[in-house]
């Protein structure tokens, strides 16, 4: 089937043919190599004795013995070489002249034997190097051989470097010649058609035939082309013509001759990548011939031969797109007669070989069938194929002479009706097929490897081997089912359903037979011809599947009537269940909804619960009993039938419920509504299962329950018939019904309270009690839940994660649970509180009777003002049932509101009267007051109080400014640490005073003034005075770290002095004292304003010079001229150096004015400041 | 001559199916105009190689078979519309003209409000009218 | 056969069938009432995407789909096109139509206003109660768009947003 191959031959020097063929072998383009050990052996070549055709006298003219030899190309390609070349030895060409007479004799021989045919000669020269070459030897070697100078080849067998060239040099001359070789004889036949003078077509067939084979030995592909084409046309024509041969073998060479023509041309065109017109030419062919079916009894030739044509074309485009990778082009096809993209898949032939192969088949039983004497098998062995490609002889043995007898048309069919017998055609197709299957499988053509499948199968059918048939039919009945298909299922499903006959495999063929019987088909009678064992796909046969299938089932055990069931049996050893679920091809068979009429229920109330049946099988079907299953066994009822009261008389339904029901037929395409009461005393999820059938005594189908939600999801295809009738008639429970119900709780009988008065204060441990009350439930195994939530949302967490562990991290914090009142805290036992965590907290409760209470106290500890949702759920068991918890739960909640209870504020005083030139102040001042300045070298007040924001009392203990401890105390400040001697009660609203004063001497930039730390409780008011332990509630510590501030030396002070008091007209002296810090002279201008209410002598403005750290005072006699708290005279003034204004606060700078002058009884009252004020 | 039609709903199953031959064996029909919807996916799938007919709802061939033509149509609703003739030379306009009238016929069977989308066409007016339809395959290309 | 319904008979039309699922067949569920006025539009939906896609070239995308929707689907319904439509590229259009023709003569029922004027708890109720009666009337259009869609083989989820009375936008959320 390659294409030929040039074939040259060499003679002598045997020891080198080995080297010399391998290399020719493997040579571009390659030769295949004839050798001949020695001369003796040439004769080979030599044409067929002349006169063997001088003794017969040639046949005449007009008679072809057939179209085409048979063994004519073999002959080419194995035995008659183009090429003959001869190889000597050098020193037998240029010895001594008795060699060279050999040599001489020998070349004679090879062209005396190699003229006949025309054959090219080359002469090979195996030179070893020693002997010198003598020019007029070679010539006369070349006259001698009459070739050109470029055929005699020298070659080197010693060096290897110029063997490998010379080498080359020989393949290169030898295809040269061979090229000449078949283009002189393919010329030589071309004359011949060329000539018109041609006896016979079959003649002009053979020789453009041979034409091609010439050209396709010099590899010119469009000539070879060519003339296949003009052969296989001319071919055409003889049909019909020629009367040489009786006619069913007539035809039968055409066939063979065209067969092969266009495998030819098909290969040229596939191998020049033309797969397009490979495929359109091979359609035309088939066209061409698919009408010359010929006589009827040999019709399964014609079949064969199809199939034969679709097979080697399916085969020759598998291994082209193989190797090639061609994949259809984009353009199928001319517009004309457009190709479809399957006529370039392999599978497609495959398929359609399979098919005619099959039409093969029928046609040869028919013809076998008709001719049934097969009496004379003798006279058909000897029969061969003749020499003619196509034909057929006998063999006539005459002693050693053996001799061909030309066949009648009749002998010629018994020889291929018995050589057809002998072959098992359905082997062939399903190989065929599954080749075909599987191609088309691969490239996911899903629906033509289904039909190959389906045919496939219908093979091992026929063949009985229903294991195979069933595993085909399985995997094509999942994909008309998953399309819905109903028609090509049925046939898919008969089979199947015959092949588990076949295993007598019970549960495969109730479940086929009832989905076939189930199917959708309501046509009632349908004309079809070639159906499966199925049967048409009808009502009428809907119905008959139906009834075989339940006489199966219904059948009692031993009556044994119908023949065909013999082996499947239903009974008390081999019950059948069927499983009908979401996918299950049976939900048509029988589809069960359930559906709840609550979505709640109450535990031991009464609900309902409505279960649908319905079945698309063709006749009605009795039902003896229905159980229906919930996941709470308990649940669990039967239904039985009211007409077949027998049947229940399981022994395991005695501790269930059963209810009867009048009638439980299940009609086609409706409907069987049924409602039930039901309760269930399990809290919980109560879930319909399953609904199991029982029909007849060993047969039950068990279907997963489905709520009616779910028919939506049925394929869209299995409703048609019967959309009308809804499955339950509530239309509300057809959109929402749930086979799920949820059972809840019983009612709980018991009381938990939570006990929490006020809000909660920041820093506190807050008591929250709490007390479980039993009112008519015994508490077995309780349990509290503690749970604390951010009412706001957001997290209890502090968004600082990298501490985790801090204890500020919380906001709010379950910090423990304390025991019962009564009982001491540390008596708790460890395993009592389960778990505390930040947030939640696990305590098991001990057993209550009822009419019992206990408590106990949650500990909550508030780090950031924030409202919480106290959660608090109990969840107990009212019997001491171990098998059966049956939790009850009780649910409270509580808003706490977290609350600052005190609110610290500190701000710094200057002395009286005193003012430092603070210059970043006044710098500052302008922006913003970022952070105050405190002058350095100067005592400086520190007033720190601390507000109760609460609604309620609070007690405050202390007061105090703790320095960090790590830090180094940069400032020394007074009036530290000591306690307040009696825990002072601050009312709601008000504040509390504590002054310290703070120094510093250190010239650093910034002060660290440490801690305020406040203790404080909550004051209880009477109680506290009744309980009067101290432990009732502990002191809390409420720490405030202060600002750190900045200390700057002020260049001016200035100091205001006058007098505590004033009396009206009594003049006064007002000194204003600047000291200059600085070691630098300080330019002063200084205002003062006038009062009204004084009489002022002195500069009102004026320009002065503070000297290097000195002080100027400035004085000014006052009289005042009206009482009571007036203003000074306004002093300001402006530092010139740093150009920074500087008034005095207005606080400072009143004097009280008696009108006239007071008596006082306590002078000392110099002090007042540096007392604690309370409730100021 | 037209052997049978046939409406594939869009997730391939069969909507209607008619075949008008009494000679031939529905089956073998109904496995052609199924295995004529791989073609139908082939070239929805791959557009590229339908070339000019992009997105046209008009498929043209499918596939020959030794006696049979399929042509195919696919509806923006994806809906197909499958058609098998025995007439070796048909006329693409005629096929084309016989799908409109087709999908018109269709459209109306399916605009039914008692039709139920995606079910199978059971009216029986859509019966005749594609019987009408089909026996004027090929008469006139003019209507 | 061409066929003309007044638009008032539609509109009449529309506003009982809403009165009937609401106040009658599922008067207290009206999640139900709202499935099924859907359910109906689906289907109008899905038979009018069948009969006006005829004799066009298949879409070959979701955008070229809800092009149609918005150019020649809303014009064969309402005479006039969607007047904007926006999407995220990712599966999301909204298509807004400035003056839906069936929400035109909607207006809030007065009586409840006067009855309920004095107390302002109740006159917020009030207003949810028409709001909620405006969105059943909009189920039976995001039905027929959503029908429409499947049928051309987008499944989807459609909702309605109502900002002023007449106008009104459909967001189409395509289902991967």
């Amino acid at each position: 089937r390659t294409p030929p191959v040039t074939l040259a031959a060499i003679v002598g020097c045997p020891e080198l043919h080995p080297l010399i063929s391998t290399h020719f072998l493997s040579a571009q383009p390659p030769i295949n190599t004839l050798a001949l050990p020695d001369l003796s052996k040439i004769y080979l070549f030599e044409r067929k004795p002349k006169d063997s055709n001088a003794e017969v006298p040639p046949p005449p003219p007009t008679v072809v013995g057939g179209v085409l030899k048979k063994d004519w190309l073999l002959k080419h390609r194995t035995k008659v070489p183009a090429v003959l070349g001869a190889v000597f030895r050098a020193e037998h060409v240029f010895g001594d002249p008795a060699q060279w007479l050999n040599v001489c004799l020998g070349l004679f021989v090879c062209r005396a034997v190699i003229r006949g045919r025309n054959i090219k000669l080359a002469v090979v020269i195996i030179h070893t190097g020693a002997d010198e070459i003598t020019e007029d030897r070679m010539i006369a070697l070349r006259k001698r051989a009459d070739v050109d100078a470029k055929y005699v080849i020298m070659l080197n067998p010693n060096d290897n470097s110029d063997l490998n060239q010379s080498l080359d040099r020989m393949a290169n001359a030898f295809y040269g010649l061979a090229t000449m070789y078949y283009r002189e004889e393919g010329r030589r036949i071309k004359q011949r058609i060329e000539k018109k003078n041609v006896s016979s077509v079959e003649l002009i067939v053979r020789y453009c035939f041979k034409v091609a084979v010439y050209a396709e030995f010099r590899s010119d592909w469009p000539e070879a082309l060519k003339f296949y084409e003009e052969g296989y046309h001319t071919l055409r024509e003889i049909v019909g013509v020629t009367t040489r041969l009786p006619a069913i073998q007539r035809l039968v060479e055409i066939k063979y001759v065209s067969e092969q023509l266009n495998f030819k041309i098909c290969t040229l065109l596939l191998h020049s990548g033309k797969v397009t017109e490979s495929v359109a030419w091979f359609r035309q062919h088939k066209n061409a011939y698919k009408r010359l079916v010929g006589t009827p009894e040999a019709i399964f030739l014609h079949w064969d031969w199809m199939s034969r044509q679709y097979l080697v074309f399916g085969e020759l485009l598998e291994t082209s797109s193989k190797t090639a990778q061609i994949f259809p082009p984009i353009t199928l096809g001319s517009a004309s007669k457009p190709l479809s993209e399957w006529e370039f898949h392999p599978a497609y032939y495959y398929q359609l070989a399979a098919h005619y192969l099959g039409q093969k088949r029928s046609s040869l039983e028919l013809v076998i069938s008709t001719t049934e004497t097969s009496s004379d098998t003798d006279s058909v062995d000897s029969v061969v194929p003749s020499t003619y490609v196509g034909q057929f002889a006998r063999i006539l043995e005459l002693g050693d002479n053996v001799d061909m007898m030309a066949l009648t048309d009749e002998e010629y069919m018994r020889y291929a009706v018995s050589e057809g017998r002998r072959f098992r055609d359905s082997l062939e197709i399903i190989a065929l097929l599954r080749k075909a299957y599987e191609s088309f499988n691969s490239s996911n053509i899903q629906r033509m490897a289904a039909l190959c499948g389906f045919q496939m199968g219908k093979e091992y059918f026929s063949e009985g081997d229903s294991s195979n048939a069933k595993q085909i039919f399985d995997s094509i009945a999942s994909l008309y089912r998953k399309e819905g298909w109903i028609t090509l299922l049925w046939d898919v499903l008969g089979f199947l359903r015959e092949c588990s006959r076949k295993s007598s495999n019970v549960k495969d063929f109730v479940e086929y037979s009832l989905e076939m019987a189930a199917l959708p088909i309501s046509s009632d009678a349908n004309l079809q011809r070639d159906t499966g064992p199925a049967g048409p796909a009808s009502r009428i046969q809907r119905e008959t599947v139906h009834k075989e299938v339940f006489d199966l089932v219904m059948e009692d055990s031993v009556s044994e009537t119908n023949e065909q069931l013999n082996n499947l049996k239903i009974n008390g050893d081999k019950p059948l269940q069927l499983q009908v679920d979401l996918v299950s091809p049976l939900r048509l068979a029988m589809i069960a909804l359930v559906a709840f009429h609550e979505q709640t229920m109450k535990p031991g109330s009464l609900t309902s619960i409505s279960v649908s049946l319905l079945s698309h099988l063709p006749c009605t079907v009795e039902i003896d009993q229905l159980e229906i299953q919930f996941n709470q066994p308990s649940c669990n009822f039967f239904v039985s039938n009211a007409q077949k009261p027998q049947s229940v008389g399981v022994t395991d339904t005695q501790q269930h419920r059963v209810e009867t029901s009048t009638s439980l037929l299940l009609e086609p395409n409706k409907w069987l509504r049924l409602t039930y009461d039901i309760t269930s005393d399990q809290s919980g999820k109560l879930e319909c299962q399953s609904v199991i059938a029982k029909i007849g005594p060993h047969f039950r189908i068990c279907c997963r329950a489905e709520s009616p939600a779910s028919l939506d999801s049925l394929p869209i295809w299995t409703l048609d018939d019967c959309m009308q009738s809804v499955p339950i008639k509530d239309s509300v429970l057809v959109l929402s019904g749930q086979k799920i119900i949820q059972v809840e709780e019983p009612e709980p009988q018991v009381d938990v309270r939570l006990g929490a008065f006020g809000p909660a204060l920041v820093g506190e441990i807050f008591l929250v009690p709490v007390t479980v009350i039993s009112k008519g439930h015994n508490v077995y195994s309780g349990e509290l839940k503690i749970n604390l939530v951010d009412v706001r949302g957001g997290g209890l967490f502090s968004p600082r994660e990298n501490e985790p562990h801090a204890l500020d991290s919380h906001h709010v914090q379950l910090l423990g649970i304390s025991g019962p009142e009564g009982e001491d805290d540390s008596h708790l036992d460890s395993d009592k509180i389960k778990q505390v965590q930040q947030s939640f907290g696990l305590i098991s409760v001990p057993f209550l009777k009822n009419g019992d209470s206990w408590s106990c106290k949650l500990e909550i500890k508030w780090h950031r003002p924030k409202p919480i949702m106290l959660y608090v759920s109990l969840g107990y068991t009212p019997t001491n049932n171990e098998s059966n918890p049956q939790m009850v739960h009780v649910h409270k909640n509580l808003q706490i509101e977290g609350q600052n209870a005190i609110e610290l504020n500190h701000h710094f005083l200057m002395p009286f009267r005193r003012d430092p030139l603070i210059l970043s102040k006044n710098k500052q001042a302008s922006e913003s007051n970022i952070s105050q300045s405190l002058p350095l070298n100067q005592k400086t007040l520190l007033i720190v109080s601390a507000k109760n924001c609460t609604e309620l009392p609070i007690r405050l203990k202390s007061i105090s400014i703790e320095a960090d401890n790590d830090v180094e105390r940069t400032c020394s400040n007074q009036h530290g640490n000591e306690e307040l001697s009696n825990p002072a009660l601050v009312a709601p609203g008000r504040e509390f005073k504590k002054v310290f004063s703070v120094s510093s001497d250190k010239n650093i930039s910034k002060l660290v003034l440490g801690t305020v730390c406040l203790t404080w409780r909550r004051d209880l008011g009477v109680e506290e005075q009744s309980a009067s332990t101290t432990g009732t509630l502990p002191w809390v510590v409420t720490k405030q770290k202060l600002p750190d501030m900045n200390v700057e030396l002020p260049p001016l002070i200035v100091n205001l002095e006058c007098p505590p008091y004033a009396i009206l007209g009594d003049p006064f002296t007002y000194y204003i004292r600047i000291l200059n810090q600085t070691p630098l002279l300080q330019e002063i201008k200084y205002t003062l304003a006038d009062a009204q209410s004084f009489v002022l002598s002195g500069y009102h403005n004026d320009t002065v010079y503070v000297l290097p750290k000195s002080e100027l005072i400035l004085s000014y006699k006052l009289v005042p001229l009206a009482s009571g708290l007036q203003q000074l005279p306004r002093f300001s003034m402006t530092s010139v150096r740093y150009s920074a204004a500087y008034q005095p606060s207005s606080s400072s700078n009143s004097v009280f004015v008696f009108p006239s002058k007071p008596h006082f009884k306590n002078e000392a009252s110099t002090n007042f400041r540096l007392e604690s004020v309370a409730n100021e | 001559m037209i052997v049978c039609v046939a409406v594939v709903g869009h997730q391939n199953n069969p909507l209607y199916i008619q075949s008008f031959t009494e000679a031939d064996d529905a089956l073998k029909l109904h496995h052609i105009v199924h295995c004529s919807l791989d073609v139908v996916d082939e070239r929805v799938n791959n557009p590229k190689k339908s070339g000019p007919l992009l997105n046209e709802t008009f498929l043209g061939l499918l596939y020959p078979i030794e006696n049979f033509k399929v042509y195919g149509y696919l509806t923006n609703t994806k809906v197909k519309f499958i058609l098998v003739t025995t007439d070796l030379d048909v006329k693409d306009a005629d096929v084309r003209n016989f799908f409109r009238r087709f999908h018109a016929a269709y459209v109306d069977a399916v605009s039914n409000p008692f039709h139920v989308p995606g079910k199978k066409i059971t009216s029986r007016t859509f019966a005749e009218r594609v019987s009408t339809i089909v026996k004027s395959f090929g008469l006139t290309s003019a209507v | 056969m061409v066929r003309e319904v007044a638009e008032s008979c539609v509109d009449s039309l529309l506003t009982e069938m809403v009165a009937s699922y609401c106040n009658r067949f599922y008067a207290n569920k009206p999640e139900l009432a709202a499935r099924r006025i859907e359910a109906i539009g689906y289907q109008v939906g899905h038979q009018l995407s069948e009969r006006y896609t005829m004799e066009r070239p298949r879409f070959s995308d979701h955008l070229e789909a809800i092009k149609f929707i918005c150019k020649d689907f809303w014009t064969e319904l309402f005479k006039k096109q969607i007047d904007n439509l926006k999407t995220n590229h990712r599966g999301t259009f909204v298509l807004q139509d400035n003056k839906f023709p069936w929400l035109e003569r909607i207006s809030i029922d007065p009586s409840t206003d006067k009855v309920n004027s004095a107390e302002d708890d109740s006159f917020t109720t009030a207003e949810n109660k028409a709001a909620s009666t405006i969105s059943m009337h909009l189920y039976y259009p995001c039905g027929i768009i959503r029908g429409a869609l499947s049928n051309l083989g987008i499944t989807c989820a459609v909702t309605a947003d109502i900002s002023n009375l007449p106008a009104c936008s459909f967001v189409v959320r395509v289902k991967a």
